[in-house]
């Protein structure tokens, strides 16, 4: 599969979640498409995946979530901005409650896909995102 | 539509006596209560004790937490209470921490002090029913000291009090992680296992088959790794603790994660009954029939809770319900027809408690011991399964345990190829989840809105300057005397029991990232597993 070729995206969990299945999953769907992933696993800071992303150059930025509490998105979120990374969307999979979503969204993320997600519709929608660079 | 089960036996269309013709009845079954206890170990089943039927608790702070079990009680769960940590207590960091400042209270209690647990048993007896603490493996010597605490305070003698407080190190690799390195839980582990034993205290330990198969794990798969865990976890304390098999056998117990797939589930636990028998038997040389009879909980299946038309989990819930009871457990806790939203709100805690007293009241379940015994299909999948899992034992075994496995990568590669292959199978709608990838509709369509519970940030918070603020009250240099001890203890070797020194600095108010962060110290890791606070206090 070459449809994610040249986007560049990172994955990760955020905060003290564990629930790694779903975002491991989804790394190997986007490898598998021929999207180069950053996976970053378990433990991470709204700090920590920003400095990732800017290192990293990423194209997008997924978040894994399990029930969380959505205020480490919202930090996130300002994170992203405060650091001129607004360009970058920021998408959400897991299990996000329906009336947490809006919220979300106004802070600015992009895409959310829940549990049950087709991996078409994840591949098509981060293939999109690409800027370019070496596509 | 696949016509198999998750480890790849191919269902036949019908079943007849030519698939069970090697089957003998005295040697692969036996009556309920004989050895290989393929069929239970009560001749009288469910007559004689209905399993325990509890929903998991925790969620906000503890007094929080608190209401919601006396609001269980009166739904009638008074068999056992079952309450799961947050995410910072799960991992030994407090309220207070920078990181647990945004996750207090999520997905759990904050029970990161003895004065938490008070406040989540206010007014809830001790005694008479079965405790039951979850959520990790380094809170587990916490925990125990806090039940230790709170009986010694209210006048109880600790024998009197049943249940299990302390939970086995090999969650980390299957989705639980705590923090901790596995070498310290395990030696947490240990200690708080010996404590229990020597003291002849009635508390289990669980082993959780269920966070494997929550991962993603198939059911050959989970009976390896649960009988790998056991084999593991049982030869530590023969071995390096010193104590005899059959006293160590009063302790495990399996937490088995139940699907939809009725039948195959059914199976999987009696052949997990007859398969821990033999191995008694077999392998540690049982003396006692009681180390044959290992002790099975059910946990039905949060991963199969779907997030689109959530009250269809009603119905998956009361299907694995009733599998759970067909297959003869000793407690079942249920998922939630919210499952996949948040923790359950009091809407779907009832209907799943309902759920429960329904199948053990109304269908007839419980009036018959192992009531699928001798079905030529339910026989053969319970010799396909354990066929299956022996392979995968023996895999694990060659690379010498599943300590040496899970080091290798052995067991992580087979977990992540087994999570893709279900996520693969649902892509090409080889099986199909009502709702999901079968007769989907639009999220707007939703024909009815559940109820959400949730924490906001603000209670987190809240948490947080709380327990920062309670901190200052407590007698500060009786809690750096017993952190001090702790920390000399520590230092003694992976031997020294430090469940005395624990239990201690519990009952001083010690709070968990204290204890375990001082542990940490005289191990020679960074007291805080962030490198983000100092240990306040002065340990030599």
């Amino acid at each position: 599969m070459t449809q994610g070729r040249g986007v560049k995206v990172l994955v990760s969990m955020i905060g003290l979640d564990s629930h790694t299945t779903g975002a491991q999953v989804v790394a190997t769907l986007l490898r598998d498409a021929g999207f180069e992933v950053v996976y970053l696993g378990v433990n991470q800071t709204p700090e920590m995946i920003v400095n990732a992303a800017l290192q990293e150059d990423v194209d997008v930025i997924g978040i894994s979530s399990h029930a969380s509490n959505f205020s480490l998105i919202e930090e996130l979120m300002r994170r992203v901005r405060q650091n001129g990374l607004a360009d970058v969307p920021v998408v959400c999979g897991g299990n996000i409650p329906p009336n947490q979503l809006d919220r979300l969204k106004a802070l600015g993320i992009a895409r959310f896909f829940p549990p049950g997600s087709p991996g078409s519709a994840i591949i098509e929608y981060l293939a999109a995102q690409g800027r370019g660079t070496d596509a | 539509m696949k016509y198999a089960t998750d480890y790849g036996y191919e269902i036949k269309p019908v079943y007849g006596p030519a698939d069970v013709q090697e089957l003998d009845y005295a040697r692969d079954l036996g009556d309920p209560g004989q050895f290989p206890y393929t069929r239970g170990y009560h001749a009288n089943g469910y007559r004689s004790r209905l399993w325990t039927r509890r929903m998991t608790a925790g969620l906000g702070s503890s007094r929080d937490a608190n209401r919601v079990l006396k609001k269980y009680r009166e739904m009638g769960q008074t068999g056992g209470l079952c309450v799961i940590h947050d995410r910072p207590s799960s991992s030994c960091i407090d309220a207070d921490h920078p990181i647990a400042r945004r996750e207090n209270g999520v997905l759990g209690w904050p029970g990161s002090s003895l004065h938490e647990f008070e406040e989540l048993m206010e007014d809830i007896p001790l005694t008479g029913q079965s405790i039951t603490l979850l959520g990790c493996c380094a809170p587990s010597a916490l925990r125990l000291a806090y039940v230790v605490a709170l009986a010694e305070k209210r006048g109880i003698d600790i024998h009197a009090v049943h249940g299990s407080v302390t939970e086995s190190p090999f969650s980390n690799p299957f989705g639980q992680t705590d923090l901790q390195p596995f070498d310290l839980d395990m030696k947490l582990f240990l200690d708080s296992s010996e404590y229990i034993l020597r003291n002849r205290i009635r508390m289990r330990t669980g082993l959780v088959g269920q966070h494997f198969q929550e991962s993603g794990g198939n059911n050959a798969q989970v009976l390896a790794i649960e009988l790998s865990m056991l084999k593991e976890v049982v030869s530590r304390l023969v071995n390096e603790r010193g104590i005899e098999f059959d006293d160590v056998m009063r302790l495990p117990y399996q937490l088995v994660s139940i699907g939809t797939r009725f039948f195959e589930e059914i199976a999987k636990v009696r052949a997990l009954r007859r398969m821990w028998a033999r191995m008694a038997k077999e392998r540690f040389g049982a003396k006692s029939e009681k180390s044959c009879q290992l002790l099975i909980a059910v946990h039905t299946s949060g991963r199969t809770m779907t997030y689109q038309q959530p009250l269809n989990n009603i119905v998956r819930c009361a299907i694995q319900t009733l599998a759970g009871a067909a297959a003869g457990c000793t407690a079942i806790d249920n998922a939630t027809l919210d499952n996949a939203h948040a923790e359950p709100s009091p809407l779907a805690a009832l209907m799943s408690l309902n759920t429960q007293h329904i199948v053990a009241v109304e269908t007839g379940v419980a009036d018959v011991t192992d009531p699928l015994a001798g079905s030529y299909f339910v026989e053969r999948l319970t010799n396909e399964v354990e066929a299956a899992g022996y392979r995968i034992l023996a895999e694990i075994d060659a690379r010498g345990g599943l300590v040496a496995a899970i080091a290798s990568g052995y067991v992580e590669a087979m977990l992540k190829e087994e999570a893709n292959r279900k996520f693969r199978e649902l892509e090409a709608k080889e099986r199909l989840v009502v709702g999901v990838n079968h007769l989907a509709i639009a999220p707007e369509e939703e024909p009815f809105r559940i109820p959400v519970q949730e924490v906001e940030a603000s209670d987190a918070e809240a948490i947080a300057e709380r327990v920062a603020a309670w901190k200052k009250t407590r007698d500060l240099a009786r809690v750096e005397a017993s952190l001090r001890r702790l920390h000399a203890d520590a230092g003694r070797g992976d031997r020294f029991n430090l469940m005395p020194a624990i239990i201690d600095a519990v009952k001083g108010y010690a709070t968990a990232g204290e204890v375990i962060g001082v542990i940490r110290l005289a191990r020679g890791l960074k007291y805080d597993p962030f490198d983000m606070i100092r240990c306040p206090f002065r340990l030599n």
